[in-house]
């Protein structure tokens, strides 16, 4: 029998260094009823910016409408879904 | 030589500057600042409401009618709790409001302060963008920001959030400086794979034995009307619309079906069942029009074209997905689809018609709706409530005239047509604005006639009191064995509150009634009431019972079943 289990996949979202921010981020992880695994934030590098990073038990559809739930987000700069082999980035203006 | 201002003085002319007119408000203490220099502005229009949530309805009302941003004002803690339920409505039905809320000083801040309230948390899921003001210097970047993130794109509520002590800091004014804070958008779709969607969904449109055009509120709030209606007529494909869509595409032209969905007609619904293409125009495929999604139109491949990319495939699977403002979309797609017919399509969909359901007894929702359209000669806006008389106002009512229809649909607000109307009426005060209610959603906001007879607002409004919550109690009949569990409602003598008011009020009994009461309501100079006594269990159908396929309608009252669980 094969058991058939989502697979894990990251998403990395690099948002404004704001606390507002960072909780209307967390705030649509729970608003739209998202499995999280596990969740960081740390300093990207670039002033004035974070990275968000968590771990989605959940398939390429799902990882993807996450994705895009931050993409509209005012203050979020770019989304990326790491999915074993595949990776799809998306970069904002 | 630079000019000194207060924040309170920044706040109201930054408004002005940005094309406000009418502010709905109520004062309080944190916004005092706000209301101590709000008369030195006359363009600014203050409307006063009796309750922070009519301030909220009112200006998203505006904002539907105008296609400008509506903007409401509240006090601290209560004043801003208030306006909740508004900003939720706004912001499931895209619509441009900005709420502006006083807050303690910001030394007090956190420490729970007389009313104190953290609005910034309690909006940040039904807002698309909020600002705490932390010093003057900010204010006006702010505000202008406010204004114009409400309406860009797919528009949305913002609110703003500033302290007391902000509204009486002083800093310099500086004019009609363009946004300074940076905004990060939304890439659009790149243009080669727009080409591209336009392709594929003109071969799809070519190809379809059985196309359907399924229209939104994206096709109101982008004005696509004529490019909607030249892209139907030149490919012959019919057209439905959603309960938010409605007065998007002329009633009564031979392409359009009706409403889908929940009470949707049973030919539109069994259409959408049929179809093998379905062409989505600024609609999110609400659970309300797809009823259960894994048997929503098996058959068809779905073209999506939104404005707002995160909706395309959020609750049905998309073939073509189209990202984009549906007038420009649709004006190319137009473009690109050869001419057409679909009548043998169209035959099937009619062979699919049910005979008109048996009218309820006595005084209908037809006859009363049709005495409206025939007083205002078609020439007047309809704000419905939420409940059984918004679905009759949805499918009966002869719309003609592009958004002439508002109704709280995705959040379904009960209270929101009589505030919400006041603001239709000041974005079209020479249209005539009809209010309709239940006798539930009256009861909640009701206490607005009062500011509609201050501010001399003409709304009138109309009663369809049958003595129950009767969407509820009609639920109750169906699916939980006619067990009628606190839905009766009681209601005051709606005369004699109108005559309290000091305004017209009638009350309509009986169908030979009908023409002279509304008429006279209709052209009473001011608001008025109509109360119309309707039977009280009569019922809305066809219905698709929450979650069941749209292939399975309910078309009378079903056999009494035991109570759900």
């Amino acid at each position: 029998m094969t058991l058939l289990v989502p697979r894990a996949h990251t998403v990395a979202v690099l948002l404004d260094d704001a606390l507002v921010t960072l909780n209307r981020a967390v705030g649509v992880l729970r608003r739209r009823n998202v499995p999280v695994e596990g969740l960081a934030l740390h300093p990207s590098g670039a002033a004035g910016l974070s990275r968000l990073t968590f771990v989605l038990k959940a398939d390429a559809v799902t990882a993807d409408r996450v994705a895009q739930q931050f993409q509209k987000m005012t203050g979020v700069r770019s989304v990326m879904v790491h999915g074993g082999e595949d990776i799809t980035s998306e970069a904002k203006q | 030589m630079a000019e000194i201002l207060t924040g309170a003085e920044i706040l109201c002319r930054t408004l002005v500057e940005g094309g406000v007119e009418v502010i709905f408000g109520y004062p309080g203490g944190a916004i005092m600042p706000f209301y101590h220099a709000l008369p030195d502005h006359p363009r600014l229009r203050h409307v006063l409401v009796r309750h922070e949530q009519a301030a909220a309805h009112a200006a998203d009302g505006y904002a539907r009618a105008s296609g400008r941003v509506g903007v409401c004002v509240a006090t601290s803690g209560p004043g801003a709790t208030n306006l909740v339920t508004g900003l939720a409505a706004a912001h499931m039905d895209s619509s441009p409001v900005v709420a502006i809320t006083g807050q303690v000083s910001r030394a007090m801040i956190g420490r729970d302060a007389f009313q104190e309230t953290d609005i910034i948390g309690i909006t940040l899921p039904i807002t698309k963008q909020n600002y705490l003001v932390q010093d003057v210097t900010e204010l006006a970047d702010v505000v202008r920001d406010a204004l114009a993130v409400a309406i860009e794109g797919r528009p949305g509520p913002v609110l703003i959030d500033v302290p007391k002590d902000v509204q009486n800091q002083k800093a310099e004014w500086k004019q009609s400086q363009p946004p300074r804070i940076p905004r990060a958008r939304a890439r659009d779709q790149s243009p080669g794979s727009i080409d591209d969607g336009i392709r594929r969904a003109a071969r799809l449109i070519a190809g379809a034995d059985r196309p359907l055009l399924m229209v939104g509120h994206g096709v109101i709030l982008a004005q696509a009307y004529a490019e909607v209606r030249a892209l139907a007529e030149k490919t012959g494909i019919p057209v439905v619309t959603t309960l938010l869509g409605i007065s998007a595409f002329p009633e009564g032209h031979p392409l359009h079906l009706g409403m889908p969905g929940m009470h949707g007609e049973v030919h539109v619904n069994r259409a959408i069942q049929h179809a093998d293409v379905i062409i989505g125009i600024g609609l999110r495929f609400d659970d309300r029009v797809t009823g259960n999604t894994a048997s929503f139109a098996r058959q068809a491949r779905v073209v999506h074209i939104d404005l707002d990319r995160a909706e395309i495939g959020k609750n049905v699977p998309v073939d073509v997905g189209i990202v984009g403002d549906a007038r420009e979309i649709t004006r190319r797609l137009l473009a690109a689809v050869e001419p057409r017919r679909c009548e043998r399509w169209l035959e099937h969909i009619h062979g699919f018609t049910r005979p008109p359901a048996a009218s309820p007894h006595g005084l209908s929702p037809e006859a009363i709706l049709s005495a409206i359209c025939e007083a205002s000669e078609a020439r007047c806006t309809i704000v419905s409530d939420v409940g059984q008389h918004q679905m009759w106002v949805a499918k009966l009512y002869p719309y003609r005239r592009p958004n002439t229809h508002i109704t709280s649909g995705g959040l379904g607000a009960m209270g929101f047509a009589v505030p919400a109307a006041m603001g239709v009426h000041l974005a079209r005060p020479d249209d005539t604005v009809w209010a309709i209610s239940g006798d539930g959603g009256f009861q909640m906001n009701m206490a607005e006639i009062a500011t509609m007879v201050q501010e001399r607002l003409s709304v009138k409004m109309a009663v369809f009191n049958n003595g129950y919550l009767g969407m509820v109690r009609q639920w109750q009949q169906f699916f939980h064995g006619k067990r009628y569990s606190c839905t009766p409602i009681w209601s005051p003598d709606y005369l004699k509150l109108a005559e309290a008011y000091g305004i017209p009020g009638y009350r309509v009994t009986d169908p030979s009634e009908l023409t002279d009461a509304v008429g006279e309501a209709n052209a009473a100079p001011g608001p008025a009431v109509v109360e119309f006594m309707i039977e009280e269990e009569a019922n809305v159908y066809p219905m698709i019972p929450p979650g069941g396929s749209l292939s399975e309608p309910i078309e009378a009252e079903p056999a009494p079943a035991p109570a759900a669980g």
